[in-house]
This record gives C-alpha cells, structure tokens and sequence, in this order.
C-alpha cells in the first residue's frame, strides 16, 4: 500500500504512487481535510495523485521524495 | 551595480540638479505655474527611478516634497523662502543618499529615520500654510499589480523563471519553446499520466501546473477526471518536443518564445532576475499617470513628457531601445494631438511586447499602421536628443585620432624622403598629394573627436546659483549673481577641473569682496550686490571672469600684508606697481582676511588657485579698483589634448620641451657668458639668465664643445622663473599628442610625458617646471 495512514492521523504516500491511489488518497483526505500530507518517502507520482493533492491542498510535509514534482510542483503551484 | 542602478545614479543627480536650479529660479523670480511644474516633474521622475532601484526612504521622503509641490501648483500654498529652504534640504538629503547608494550599494541604516524626519518636516510645512492639503492634481502614485498588463501564459511562465531562463540562453543560447498541454478529461482511463510526459521534454526551464475549472468541493472531485493544464518553456527544439507529444497533438500546443522577451536581460549577467518587473513596474505608473491625467493644457504637456521620458528611460535600461524609441515618437504624436491616447497605447504595446507576447517589430508596424492618419504621425524625433556615452569610450577615440595623427606625421616625414631619393617628379608629387588629403582628414577627423569631449561652461557654472544663495544667506549680504556665457565650450577635463577654483573665487567674491549692506549703503552703492561670471571665447583660449562690485583690493593693504608676512622685503615691495603688488595674493601664504571665516578661511588660499589654473594650461591675473570691485581672469585652453613641442638634441638624445615654456632661443658666444658663483649665465635684456646644459640635467655625457664655438640655448620662463637650457641642437616644432608617463615611468620625475615621433621613435617630454632647480 503507498498510501496509509500513521497512527497520528497524518497521510503518508510512499514509494511508487500509482493512477489507482488517487481514489484512496481522495478518501482519506475527503475523511480527515485537516490531516497533514507526509509525501517525503514517495518516488514517483502519478498525475491523478497529484491532481488530488492539488484539489485538496492538505498540510504538506515535505520535500517531496518525487525530486522532479519538488522542483517544479512543490515549489511553485503548493 | 548593475547598469540599471548606475543609470539611476546618473540620473538622480541630473534631476536633483536641475530640481535646485528650478527651486533657486523659483525663489528668486516667483512660483510660475511653468517653474514648479518643472520642478514637480523633477521630483516625480526621481521618485520613480527611486522606486525603481527600491530605496523606500527615499520614495517617502520625495513623496511628502511631491505633496508639498503640488499645494504651490495648485496655488494653496505660497513658495515662501522657508519652503524653498525645505526643499533644497530635501534634494540635499536625497543628494546624500544618492553618494552612499553608489558607495555601498545600499543606504545608511539611519536613512529610516532621516526620511520620516524630513517628511515630517515637509507635511509641517503643508499643514501650517494650508489647511486643504489634499491636493495631487491627477496623480496616483500606486503601483499596479503587475500581472494585471500580462496576457500570455507564455510570459507568465517566462517570468516566473527569468533569471534561471537568461542564466541558461546565456551559456548556450537556443531557440526557446512553451508547451501548453490541457489532457482529455478521460485520459486517465487511457493510460496517459501527463506529468509523466512533461518530465521528458528536454532542457525544461519553467513549469506550471493548475486547475482548467475552479476545484469543485473536495466531496465532489472525481479523481479520474483529468481537470489540469500544464504548462512548460523548453530549450529543447520542437522536434524532440513534438516527438514527446505525438499520439496526442489535438491537446497541446507549442508555441516559439520570441527571443524580445528575454532581450530585457542579454548583455547584463545580473543578479537579480527581477529587472523586467522593475521596468514594468515603472512603465505601468506612468500609465497610471496618463490615466488620470488632468486635461489642463500645461500639465497636459508636462506630464506626456515627464510620463514617455520615464517610461522610454526604462525601457533604454532594459537594452529595448526599439521600444523606447517608440514611446518617444508616440509621445510626440501625443503631443502634437493633443491627446494622451497614442503614448498610451504605445506603452500598452510595450509592455505586451516586454511580456514576451509581441516581438517588437510587430509592435512598430501596428505603430505606424494607426498613427497613420493623424497627422503627427510624420512628426520627428524630438531635435536635441543626445546620447549618452561613457567618457573612457570617448578617450579611447580620442586616442586613436591622436595616433592617426602621429602616423599622418610619419606619412609627412615618408614623402619627404620620397621627394628626397626618388628620381623624378611624378611619383613625388602623387605621395605629397596623398598625403596632403590624408593630413587635411586627419586634422578634421582628430578635430571633431575632441569636438566630443567638449561640454559648456554650464556644467560648471550651474552649482553657482545655489551655492551664492547659501552663502549670501549665511553672510547677511544681499548678492545676486550674473551668469553670461555659460554656452561657452571646452575640453571636459578643463571644464571639470575649473570648478575649484572658481569655488573660491565667488567666495572670496562674497565673503571678502562684497561689504555688508550697510557698509555699501554709507559707500553710496545698491544694497544688493552683484557678482557675475563671464565665460568668452578668445580663439583657441577661453576667459572666465569672475567680477564683483564690492571694495576692491586696496594695494596698500597688500604691501602691508605681504610685509608682515615677510613675503617679499619692504625694498622690493616698494619698487612693485600697484598691478604688481595685486598680484602677490597669488603667492603662497597669504591672506587679506583679517579673520579665518566659515566661507572662504579654509586654509586654501588663491595660490591653490593659480596653480590649479596652471596645471591646466590656464593663467590667473586680477584688476582692482578700490571701492569699485575686483575682477579675477581666468585665461584658459580649449583642450589640452594636443601640445605644442619643440624637439631638441642634448647628450646624444633627443627631448621635447612645452612650446609654453619657451620664450626665446638664443645662440650665445662664449663671451657673452659670464660666471656667476658656480653657474654660468648672462645678460638678456637686462636680466640675468642663468645657463643649465640639458644634458648635465640629464646626467648624459656632455657633448665635446670646443671653447670658441656659440652656445645654443632654449630660454624658458616658467611661473616667473627664466632659465636658459643648453642644447646640442634644436629639430623640429611639433603639434603632438602627450601621452602620460606609463608603467614604471609613471613615477620618473621631470618628464610630463611621452609621444611618438614620425620616424617611429619615442620622444619624452620634460617638465621643466620640476627639472629646472
């Protein structure tokens, strides 16, 4: 699974982050908004994660382990 | 510094200039509408440059002066001397922080407090003549946000990355692309991950990634349903981004950058990438200023002008000249019709064009092409316009005619010899005529490059004014001040180094010269004083006068004083003429002042004076009448870009010696000589020359004469001192370029330069001034 959820309530994304997690990462930003976004150990992002991140602008933990979507996402859009 | 902060520093000073020169006009000769227009133009302009180089101190302090500007524009407050004061102080202050932003790059940590100080000040001035302060007549000052102007997504991104984008075309410049990539909303389902495409285009430099339509609440987002748009600028060619791109074309789009919108940076590897925003910045408030502008027709005039010469200045700091020169013409078209449009539109296309979205020839087409009905739209370039350039450009032109000059020498010299060696008439005569016509361009060429170097007298004469009326307050005396001539040119250097001593001189004028008022009133003279300046062309010289109406300088009083002072013995001081006598207050060490004063006591005396004025090829002399006035000459060259030389051999070497020194050349037998002590001299015209060999001055071997052979000497006189040089021969008289000593020379005394001669050699030039004991 690279998306879960800590103990603490944040919402992690780890490793590769496939089209499919966007449905599980909406859900659980849709359960707790409030919840901070630790996307540090994430590899590679796919554009339907990254379009949900973007809707729902949680509380970011970063640098983004995706070093290109840190560069030139991160940065600028977020 | 970049070339933009330096261009403010030019400028700044120029508007604080002439803001003074218009103030003092302004004191002396009433608040014209026309006068504190300018003044207030000034003013605006250099609150815009300061907001332009970001000196917020500055801004506030200009701000509260605007404010105070406007109330005398629109009548509700009186130019009184006290505001007048205030303002100059302001300039002044501004003047300060000018010198230590080119100093250090930034303002004094005090510069805070200083500025809200002097604005408090101003805002008193306001407040206490005017209960109706609110008065900016059409002007907002505001800057608008600067996106607003910005079409193109293109330039958007270009922006958001400049400095990174300049940086990159800068090391290998390319051609540059945006690609706008807007992805089916279904194409999630396709297999597609547009991110994933955008990370292949190669040399990516900028990137942006948003929402098509608004986010819908985060309970109604559909996670398959692409709502994105990416948006990149390239280095890479459009084949390997078309190649990334090719299954889905209908999608994206890629778009050439024209190279104008990175023009703003080419040429300057500068630090801050936000030089395009700044220009913009400014840009956009003179649009603001021709928004609201006010439809009274002198501010109508005024404030095209002062708007299209900010925004044109801008646009020149940004290397767009092009685009600046549009602006002008637009302005002039504005002018000419009466209406602010043109010049507006000319800016809006300006800062489409600064935004990447319009290259800058398109913008001069659509120009031409709707101005053409109006019948401005012939009008000229404002006549006058002239160029800046930095002065070492115009020195290393100078040189270059200077050596022209030398090889148009040598070339003389060669058909000479031809003349000389080749049999025959014909081909002599073809060198000379060649060389005839090359020497007549030369000279006309070399004439008019130091034609560049020349600057009016105005330069130097415009800090007069102010400086008078400081002085005149200080000192309780009534003193107006005549300027005449100031049109009068000469070499930049002269002009420049002309101001110190004329400094004095007007000082001397007012603290020494010039009684107080009540003296002049028992004298039977007007109160009020006059001193003028005076600047006259006498053939290749000019004469600067400085003349006073005051007590003159009474002789005796100088006799007296030159005998306290043991300058001269009580003797020699009475066998002086009374013109001589005058003269001694060029020697060092005196001072008619009874007291040392604040004006003019500063321990320099106007023995400074005349020497600075000699190093410059100039002479000092003075009239007097007692009770009349003084009248101080100055007798100045053009330019001292050329000095005449007489060549002469001594110990086996050749010399050149300043035609300037050299009064005579005699050839003496040897009995005219006579020993005196250890040195030999003689008798010319009943005054005794003594006699130095050029080449024992030198320590060269002195030349085998044979006692009874003539003796060949160079008579020189210099700052009073004769001396005759012994010489083994004297060449030539020689029009030269002196080049200063060089290198490891630069210390050898007694040389004052070098120049080369028409066979190839180099002749050093002596300065006899230091060389004769």
């Amino acid at each position: 699974m690279s998306v879960r959820r800590q103990d603490d309530g944040s919402v992690v994304l780890d490793g590769n982050c496939p089209v499919e997690e966007a449905e599980a990462l909406l859900q659980m930003l849709q359960a707790t908004p409030a919840a901070p976004l630790d996307w540090t150990q994430c590899s590679h992002l796919h554009t339907a994660v990254l379009q949900v991140v973007l809707a729902a602008r949680p509380a970011l933990i970063g640098p983004c382990g995706d070093r290109w979507i840190e560069q030139w996402v991160a940065s600028n859009a977020l | 510094m970049n070339a933009l902060h330096e261009q403010f520093i030019v400028e700044a000073r120029e508007l604080i200039q002439q803001a003074t020169d218009d103030l003092i006009v302004v004191e002396r000769e009433g608040a014209e509408f026309d006068r504190i227009d300018r003044v207030f133009r000034a003013f605006h302009t250099l609150k815009g440059s300061a907001g332009v180089v970001d000196m917020p101190p500055m801004n506030l302090t200009l701000h509260a002066a605007e404010d105070l500007l406007a109330a005398i524009h629109a009548g509700k407050l009186d130019a009184s001397p006290a505001v007048i004061d205030q303002a100059l102080a302001c300039l002044d202050q501004v003047s300060r922080w000018v010198d230590d932003f080119e100093a250090r790059g930034s303002l004094p940590p005090r510069a805070g407090d200083d500025a809200r100080a002097m604005a408090e000040r101003l805002r008193e001035l306001l407040s206490a003549n005017a209960p109706d302060q609110r008065t900016k007549p059409g002007r907002a000052s505001s800057v608008l946000g600067s996106g607003d102007a910005l079409p193109e997504w293109v330039s958007g991104l270009v922006e958001s990355q400049r400095a990174r984008i300049f940086r990159l075309t800068q090391e290998a410049p390319a051609e540059l692309h945006a690609v706008s990539y807007e992805p089916h909303a279904g194409c999630f389902f396709n297999g597609d991950d547009p991110v994933q495409l955008m990370r292949q285009i190669p040399n990516l430099l900028a990137f942006r990634i948003e929402a098509r339509e608004a986010w819908p609440p985060l309970a109604e987002l559909d996670p398959y349903a692409c709502n994105l748009r990416l948006q990149g600028v390239s280095a890479g060619t459009r084949a390997e981004i078309s190649n990334i791109f090719r299954l889905l074309p209908d999608q994206v789009r890629i778009i050439d950058v024209p190279l104008a919108a990175l023009r703003l940076e080419k040429g300057r590897r500068t630090r801050d990438g936000d030089t395009a925003a700044l220009i913009r910045t400014v840009i956009e408030e003179q649009q603001e200023v021709l928004r609201f502008l006010n439809q009274s027709e002198e501010d109508f005039v005024g404030r095209i002008g002062a708007a299209a010469r900010a925004a044109s200045n801008a646009l020149r700091h940004g290397l767009l000249a092009d685009l600046a020169e549009q602006i002008e013409l637009a302005s002039t078209a504005a002018l000419a019709s009466r209406d602010a449009a043109p010049l507006l539109a000319a800016i809006d296309r300006a800062l489409a064009s600064l935004a990447g979205g319009l290259p800058a020839g398109e913008a001069e087409g659509a120009l031409v092409s709707e101005s053409a009905g109006s019948p401005a739209a012939e009008a000229e370039r404002p006549a006058g316009r002239s160029l800046r350039v930095d002065e070492s450009k115009i020195d290393a032109l100078v040189n270059l005619a200077g050596e022209l000059i030398v090889q148009k020498n040598a070339f003389a010299h060669l058909a000479k010899r031809v003349e000389d060696e080749v049999p025959g008439h014909e081909l002599a005569r073809a060198v000379r005529r060649e060389q005839a016509s090359i020497e007549r361009l030369a000279g006309e060429m070399h004439a008019s490059i130091l034609q560049l170097r020349m600057v009016p007298l105005s330069h130097v004469f415009r800090s007069f004014p102010r400086l008078v009326r400081d002085m005149s307050q200080r000192l309780d005396k009534t003193v107006a001040l005549v300027m005449r001539g100031e049109t009068t040119e000469a070499d930049k250097t002269i002009v420049d180094r002309l101001f110190e001593p004329l400094l004095h001189l007007v000082r001397n004028a007012l603290d020494h010269g010039i009684e107080s008022p009540g003296q002049r009133r028992a004298a039977g003279k007007p109160e009020s004083a006059t001193v003028t300046m005076q600047a006259s062309r006498a053939g290749d010289r000019f004469v600067v006068e400085v003349i006073d109406d005051g007590r003159g300088i009474d002789p005796e009083i100088v006799r007296r004083k030159a005998r306290e002072r043991r300058l001269l013995a009580t003797d020699e001081l009475a066998a002086l003429s009374d013109e001589q006598a005058l003269d001694l207050i060029f020697s060092a060490g005196f001072s008619t002042a009874a007291e040392v004063s604040d004006i003019s006591g500063r321990g320099v005396g106007m023995d400074v004076v005349r020497a600075t004025v000699e190093q410059i090829g100039g002479r000092v002399s003075l009239s007097s009448r007692v009770g009349a006035g003084t009248t101080v000459r100055l007798d100045l060259p053009m330019n001292i870009a050329m000095s005449r030389i007489m060549v002469v051999g001594a110990g086996g070497q050749v010399f050149g010696i300043p035609m300037d020194a050299v009064t005579e050349t005699v050839r003496l037998t040897p009995d005219r000589i006579s020993r005196i002590k250890n040195n030999d001299g003689f008798v010319l015209r009943d005054r005794i020359v003594p006699i130095c060999s050029l080449a024992e001055l030198m320590s060269l071997p002195a030349s085998p004469a044979s006692g009874s052979d003539a003796r060949l000497l160079v008579v020189t006189e210099m700052s009073g001192k004769i001396a005759a040089l012994e010489v083994d021969a004297i060449r030539d008289r020689l029009e030269v370029v002196l080049k200063p000593m060089q290198g490891l020379l630069s210390n050898a005394r007694g040389y004052s330069g070098t120049t080369l001669l028409g066979d190839g050699g180099v002749l050093l030039v002596l300065d006899l001034k230091e060389l004769l004991p």
